[in-house]
């Protein structure tokens, strides 16, 4: 069978537990060796990318036992967000070169460094693993690994955030365990797709409902859903710009990709309040996560909320659960994946170059950067949804998908929650480009270096071209999603 | 017939590529000009080059990016489109020219042409586009280029009406895409190319939401009152901008999308069954009157011009509201008729603000003797708005007059002669002041405001009496309106 | 009495629910950074006691093959299970610890509501 599956998940593993060692050899061959584990991961991603889109899912028996002894790894459609993941992984990890010399502290650089590594492999194995229990020591290793990333911010800001944010996810993790476990008591399974089909709603009582609830507030909790989201805004305002990028664009949808995930254990318990509560929490979401983004000084506070209506969006859309909603999603989880790491590393860039976080000291910043400033235009235009930008086709979709589900309410909330973006968005263009700047200084810096800037900038492309191109992901999810709508 | 031809795409993309042009290497005063003017008179040249086909029933297509489910973004030249872009063309090489003069010496001059540059761009991305979310998206990209250009002063007054002015588009234009979705949702496609795309065994409350959501998002680029309280704001901008804003790109934008909304989106037959454009029609009506009364209220110049415009943008709205062939050949032509009149007026204003000064109507006094050109323009303009004939406004006044009658709605006559009434006492004053008073300063010389502010005005001045002297001679806007009318209503002669 | 045999024959369970509620109860309501850590121990422990205990068959042997075992044996998999929750279990706290002494050194406070002034 098929080698590249566990590679995927084993070549960052390994690469970043050896990356301290390596470090020893120089901080210049660290760098290397990251990037090359990124791009060994990337191809293989890629591979099994084409692989899938030619001939459907594949399992993989680790250790070639087969279910339901042996562990299972399954690769489908939505494991090829893993393809994003490197992508934005590797490049965050190029930014970080330099951003590090300021950015981090000194020393960090090869904790930095494995933590990412460690960090990419997590979300690797989270997307492959087709066992319930697989997939919390998965997202430990992301959860674990992340905590100490944001532990390397901001000093000021940083440990904190990052004690309440392992608070927040650590009992999150404890109740998807105990959720696990009720499932696994009553079932006696722990593949997803055996415990979907055992598991009886009607004759298991309270116990079921109370493991899917359980499973289901995780999850949320994870995906940071208005009012689980108090943890995320501190969290990813304090972390080191690169690591932002990643929790932001990527980690927080670990929370919806778990949701896909046991998808099919919901649907098979016919759980029918749970789309309508799904529609309205995403709701909510949108337009609360979007009423404190409004009220923001810090750039990247206002970056981190924007998170929060953002993954409403994509919860309203699994919520409603018709083909185009749940493509919408599906594609939105993407395609916010790009936007949001451009965001933030654009961002990052424009902090660590003026050394000002908010809006009202980065007064001017866009004619002295105007290079990164226009990465942040471009992101901004695709986070509201502008097509032919990345974040149009998701929105598009769901709001679509709404009407299809006759429920126009949900399309006028998408389309007000576009509005509301515009608002908080245009006070970052306004400051950037139109208010006179309050310090001299910020006019006087300089363009961010080249290693920093061309990620952004290649991100910032790839969420025109996320936009232009958007028929061909959805072709390739086609399958999938049907198959979830289909349950 | 459908031909396949780059020119739709390439009319947007040369002002798209003059704005970036602009911003790159925009800081010299020459090469500036050249762009921004060579631009205009090129983009000009393009689009009449298409004229003679779309005359003779040619229809431009140019697909950009498909999306699945039948969306995507394209450009598509119909008669209607090819009017307004005709329109917006023509009075960009007038408007460039006067702005080139206007703002010598002003501040961010590279910002101020880039973002011109780029509205007019999109204004034409919207004449030309092929389906409702392609016009949405230049609809939208129109209101921030021109964001930059009513901030243009920094000042702490225009920065608020700038804030105003995103606020009344912005929540439009969510409104706009609320539409779209609707349609999307109950009609499956977006296209403008056909007349009503929405089924008429469609549910009726969704239909009845389309329509709102569309008129309301539309309307307030429109300027329909309620939904006109950015417009007066917005007057802080230099004059150019006001000239554009109020009489190329912004409001004709939403009172184009209304007829795109109306004839394509509609369709004439379905409006009349469902019985929603005769609400359309009393608000347009309410509209003129209530922003007549306004106007002549204001003693600043360019606020009794911001409730004109009002008011005569409302006569396209009542116009293609009443559904009948000669009520609908009115509001087509009342795009052009009321834009070079309209522009007239600015750019007389802003010639008049610039070498004397004077901001309000009652320092005009003996202003005909020191600026005559400037203020013959200014006549020549007031009284097409009051409706003389000889003069573009008479030409509407009176299809629109007969297509009241064809509809049954004789009391709209009403409405328009009140309307006439309202214009001639808020315009006549100010030409009697201008003329026939004595200046209150001791005597001043002729002292015209410069040729480059001169020119543009006394050119679209000349060009309101040409429409309204020839109205019917070949080849002239006319014939154009009646082949979008013959497209929109099915029939195969009208009047 | 059918509750009451209910409960009794599912003790192991009802404790492990009454513990975690305790564990939640902690993190909510205690204000020391270090007694929040606690509470979130005492949630793992309920857990993986929940766990450990739904591998149990009555008169069941342990699962080692040996000439004397005989079935039925004790399910191994969740023992397999907890052991890796443990694992995860001591990394956060190591983390959370190293964490706190760092929030010590830079507030000198490790009181919630404290800390919140100091924001």
């Amino acid at each position: 069978m098929t080698p590249w599956l566990p590679l995927v998940v084993m070549a960052p593993l390994v690469g970043g537990a050896l990356a301290p060692v390596i470090a020893i050899a120089g901080a210049r061959l660290l760098r290397a060796w990251s990037l090359a584990v990124v791009a060994v991961t990337g191809l293989a991603a890629l591979r099994l990318t084409l692989e899938v889109a030619a001939t459907g899912p594949f399992s993989y028996p680790l250790g070639g036992f087969k279910r339901p002894i042996g562990i299972e790894l399954r690769f489908d459609e939505f494991s090829a967000a893993i393809l994003f993941m490197t992508l934005i992984g590797g490049l965050a990890l190029t930014y970080a070169g330099r951003y590090a010399i300021r950015g981090l502290p000194a020393g960090g650089q090869p904790w930095f460094q494995a933590l990412m590594l460690i960090n990419l492999g997590g979300m690797a194995g989270f997307a492959v693993t087709g066992d319930l229990f697989n997939l919390f020591v998965f997202m430990e290793v992301v959860s674990v690994s992340s905590y100490a990333l944001v532990a390397l911010g901001d000093p000021r800001m940083a440990p904190l955030a990052a004690f309440r944010y392992l608070l927040a996810g650590a009992a999150s993790s404890v109740l998807i365990l105990f959720s696990i476990g009720i499932l696994y008591a009553l079932t006696g399974s722990l593949n997803m797709a055996d415990v979907a089909s055992r598991l009886d709603v009607e004759a298991d009582g309270m116990p079921a409902i109370l493991a899917l609830a359980g499973l289901l507030t995780g999850f949320l909790l994870k995906a940071a859903l208005f009012p689980l989201h108090t943890w995320l805004p501190d969290a990813h305002a304090s972390a080191p710009s690169p690591v932002s990028a990643v929790l932001s664009a990527l980690v927080v949808k670990l929370g919806i990709l778990g949701l896909l995930r046991s998808w099919q254990i919901f649907a098979g318990a016919g759980w029918a309040p749970l789309g309508e509560l799904l529609a309205w929490g995403g709701a909510v979401s949108i337009v609360a996560g979007a009423g404190f983004a409004l009220f923001q000084q810090d750039l990247k506070r206002l970056l981190a909320y924007s998170t929060v209506s953002n993954i409403g969006y994509i919860v309203m859309g699994l919520g409603i659960a018709s083909q185009q909603a749940v493509m919408g999603a599906s594609l939105h989880v993407l395609n916010h994946a790009l936007i949001k790491s451009t965001l933030f590393l654009a961002a990052g860039a424009l902090i660590h170059q003026t050394g000002c976080r908010t809006l009202y000291e980065l007064r001017g910043a866009g004619r002295a950067m105007p290079a990164t400033s226009l990465a942040l235009t471009v992101g901004v235009i695709s986070v509201v949804g502008l097509p032919p930008t990345a974040g149009f086709p998701g929105k598009w979709y769901i709001a679509l998908g709404a009407l299809d589900a006759g429920r126009p309410v949900f399309a006028v909330v998408a389309a007000a929650g576009g509005l509301l973006a515009f608002a908080y968005y245009m006070r970052v263009l306004n400051a950037l480009y139109f208010w006179p700047p309050t310090h001299e200084r910020v006019l006087g810096v300089r363009e961010a270096p080249v290693s920093m800037l061309v990620p952004v900038l290649l991100l910032a492309l790839c969420c025109l071209a996320a936009g232009v191109f958007a028929r061909l992901p959805m072709a390739f999810l086609e399958p999938a999603v049907s198959r979830l709508v289909g349950m | 017939m459908e031909v396949l031809d780059l020119r739709p795409m390439l009319a947007p993309a040369i002002s798209f590529a003059c704005a970036g042009l602009v911003f790159l290497l925009g800081a010299s005063d020459f090469w500036r000009r050249l762009w921004t003017l060579g631009a205009a008179v090129l983009k000009f040249g393009v689009i009449l080059s298409m004229l003679p086909g779309s005359l003779q029933g040619q229809v431009y297509v140019y697909r950009l990016v498909d999306f699945p489910a039948g969306v995507g973004l394209g450009f598509r030249v119909d008669g209607l489109g090819m009017f307004f872009a005709l329109v917006s063309s023509t009075l960009w090489v007038l408007t460039t020219i006067y702005a080139i003069g206007y703002m010598q010496g002003r501040h961010a001059r590279v910002r101020f042409f880039g973002f011109f540059a780029l509205c007019v761009s999109t204004t034409v991305g919207i004449a030309f586009a092929e389906n409702l979310l392609t016009l949405f998206v230049f609809y939208e990209i129109l209101t921030l280029a021109t964001y930059p250009l009513v901030v243009h002063d920094e000042t702490p007054e225009a920065l608020k009406a700038g804030r105003k002015y995103l606020l009344y588009t912005l929540a439009g234009g969510v409104l706009v895409l609320l539409g779209c979705i609707f349609t999307q949702g109950t009609a499956g496609t977006l296209t403008l190319s056909q007349t009503g795309i929405l089924p008429a065994e469609a549910d009726p409350r969704m239909l009845a939401a389309a329509f709102v959501v569309f008129v309301v998002g539309f309307g307030v680029k429109a300027a329909i009152m309620p939904l006109h309280g950015w417009l007066p704001t917005a007057m802080v901008a230099p004059t150019p901008v006001s000239a554009l804003l109020h009489a190329v790109a912004v409001v004709k934008a939403g009172v184009f999308g209304l007829l795109r909304v109306i004839y394509n989106v509609f369709g004439v037959d379905l409006l009349r069954d469902l019985g929603y454009a005769y609400w359309l029609a009393w608000i347009a009506a309410f509209t003129i009157i209530a922003a007549s009364v306004m106007a002549l209220l204001q003693d600043n110049l360019k606020g009794r011009l911001a409730y004109s415009t009002i008011s005569q943008l409302s006569y396209i709205v009542l116009a293609a509201a009443l559904l009948t062939p000669l009520a609908a050949l009115a509001a087509v032509l009342h795009i052009a008729h009321q834009a070079f009149a309209k522009v007239t007026m600015f750019f007389a204003a802003g010639a008049i603000q610039r070498s004397t000064g004077k901001t309000h109507v009652h320092e005009l006094a003996g202003l005909g003797r020191q600026m005559p050109w400037t203020m013959g323009a200014f006549t020549v303009a007031a009284l097409s708005f009051i409706g003389l004939p000889l003069f573009a406004g008479f030409v509407t006044k009176w299809y629109l007059s007969l297509g009241a009658l064809q509809a049954g709605a004789w009391w709209f006559l009403l409405v328009m002669v009140a309307s006439s009434l309202l214009n001639a006492a808020y315009w006549l004053p100010v030409l009697f002041l201008a003329w026939f008073r004595p200046s209150v300063e001791a005597p001043v010389p002729v002292r015209e405001a410069s040729l480059l502010l001169l020119v543009p005005t006394l050119a679209s001045a000349a060009y309101v009496i040409l429409l309204g002297v020839s109205a019917r001679v070949p080849g002239m806007p006319f014939s154009l309106a009646q082949a979008v009318v013959r497209f929109v209503t099915g029939l195969p002669e009208i009047s | 009495m059918t509750e009451v045999d209910a409960l009794l024959q599912n003790i192991d369970y009802a404790a492990a629910v009454i513990l975690f509620c305790i564990g939640l109860y902690v993190v909510v309501a205690k204000g020391n950074l270090i007694k929040k850590l606690l509470g979130l121990n005492i949630m793992e422990t309920a857990v993986f006691a929940f766990i450990v205990t739904s591998g149990m068959v009555d008169g069941g042997h342990a699962p080692i093959v040996t000439e004397a075992a005989t079935p039925p044996f004790a399910s191994p998999l969740p023992h397999a299970l907890v052991l890796t929750g443990i694992v995860v279990a001591v990394s956060i706290t190591a983390l959370a610890l190293a964490l706190i002494v760092e929030v010590y050194r830079r507030y000198g406070t490790i009181e919630a509501d404290e800390l919140r002034e100091t924001d």
